[in-house]
């Protein structure tokens, strides 16, 4: 686990950063589960609506697979890679506040299987990660805080 | 009978388009937020999504005025604006209510606006799925 300004990166993740993107990738075989970072979390505050694309909905990288409202913001989780929503969240659906309290675990957003493993080249890990991370929190000096609830 | 008429299944909306038509500007904060607000989610679902202002309310887009209005939960209205343009909204700004109301240049607008004519209004509502109107 890295931690950088209060935010947690777990190890073993993959991460998409692209431009106000910054989600995590948990690789399973063929499959990619997808979440928000820590970061991503605080940035958009208490999260109180989420829409998931359904289960068969193909998306190209940099697509939307979910739309998330908190009152302060509101924007797309893009596809981290191409691929076939296989299963969105329902529990992470009826319980949007999941995002806030539990990002890494029980706020997985969805489950794509890959479809273009080329791809994950693209993908930051390890060093490379929080260099980038470490870049984007000092420029937009978030510091991460979970929500209690 | 149940009163309660529930949520309505989410639309797809795919290739659908909405234009937000803005006549309130910087007189009244409290009605600025929620355009910027919806209109950034409604690109974000993906829907083609276009504000135009008129009126008083291309004063909203110079540089600099969205960041003297502020919000009744704190800050101000620019975080909104960025929004709407980072998720993709087009923002419109009526030539004719720039030049005679609100004496904007196009140098005064903000990165990201484009001028029209009322003309271009015309074609956007015709165009639109769905025509909202603040």
């Amino acid at each position: 686990m890295t931690i950088l300004n209060g935010c947690e990166f777990p190890d073993g993740l993959l991460y998409y950063v692209e431009r106000t993107q910054m989600t995590w990738v948990r690789l399973d075989g063929e499959e990619a589960r997808v979440g928000l970072t820590d970061p991503a979390q605080t940035r958009a505050g208490k999260i109180l609506h989420l829409r998931i694309k359904a289960a068969g909905t193909a998306r190209e990288r940099g697509r939307p697979v979910a739309t998330v409202e908190s009152g302060k913001w509101a924007g797309p989780v893009m596809a981290p890679l191409t691929g076939v929503v296989v299963e969105p969240n329902p529990e992470v659906e009826k319980d949007p506040g999941l995002l806030n309290t539990d990002p890494y675990g029980a706020g997985w957003i969805v489950r794509l299987k890959i479809s273009k493993p080329e791809e994950l080249r693209d993908l930051l890990e390890g060093p490379a990660a929080t260099a980038r991370f470490r870049e984007i929190l000092e420029k937009d000096n978030i510091r991460c805080m979970r929500c209690k609830e | 009978m149940s009163t309660d008429l529930g949520t309505p299944a989410p639309a797809d909306p795919t290739g659908k388009k909405i234009l937000m038509i803005m006549t309130t500007g910087p007189e009244d904060p409290d009605k600025t937020y929620a355009p910027f607000y919806t209109a950034a989610l409604m690109a974000a679902m993906e829907i083609d999504t276009t504000m135009y202002f008129l009126m008083h309310a291309p004063e909203l887009l110079r540089k600099g005025a969205a960041e003297a209005v502020p919000l009744k939960k704190g800050g101000n209205l620019k975080m909104f604006v960025d929004m709407a343009l980072e998720n993709g909204v087009k923002l419109m700004a009526c030539a004719e209510s720039c030049r005679d109301l609100c004496e904007i240049a196009e140098t005064d607008l903000i990165d990201g606006v484009r001028l029209v004519g009322s003309a271009t209004l015309a074609d956007l509502a015709l165009e639109a799925d769905s025509v909202i109107s603040f």
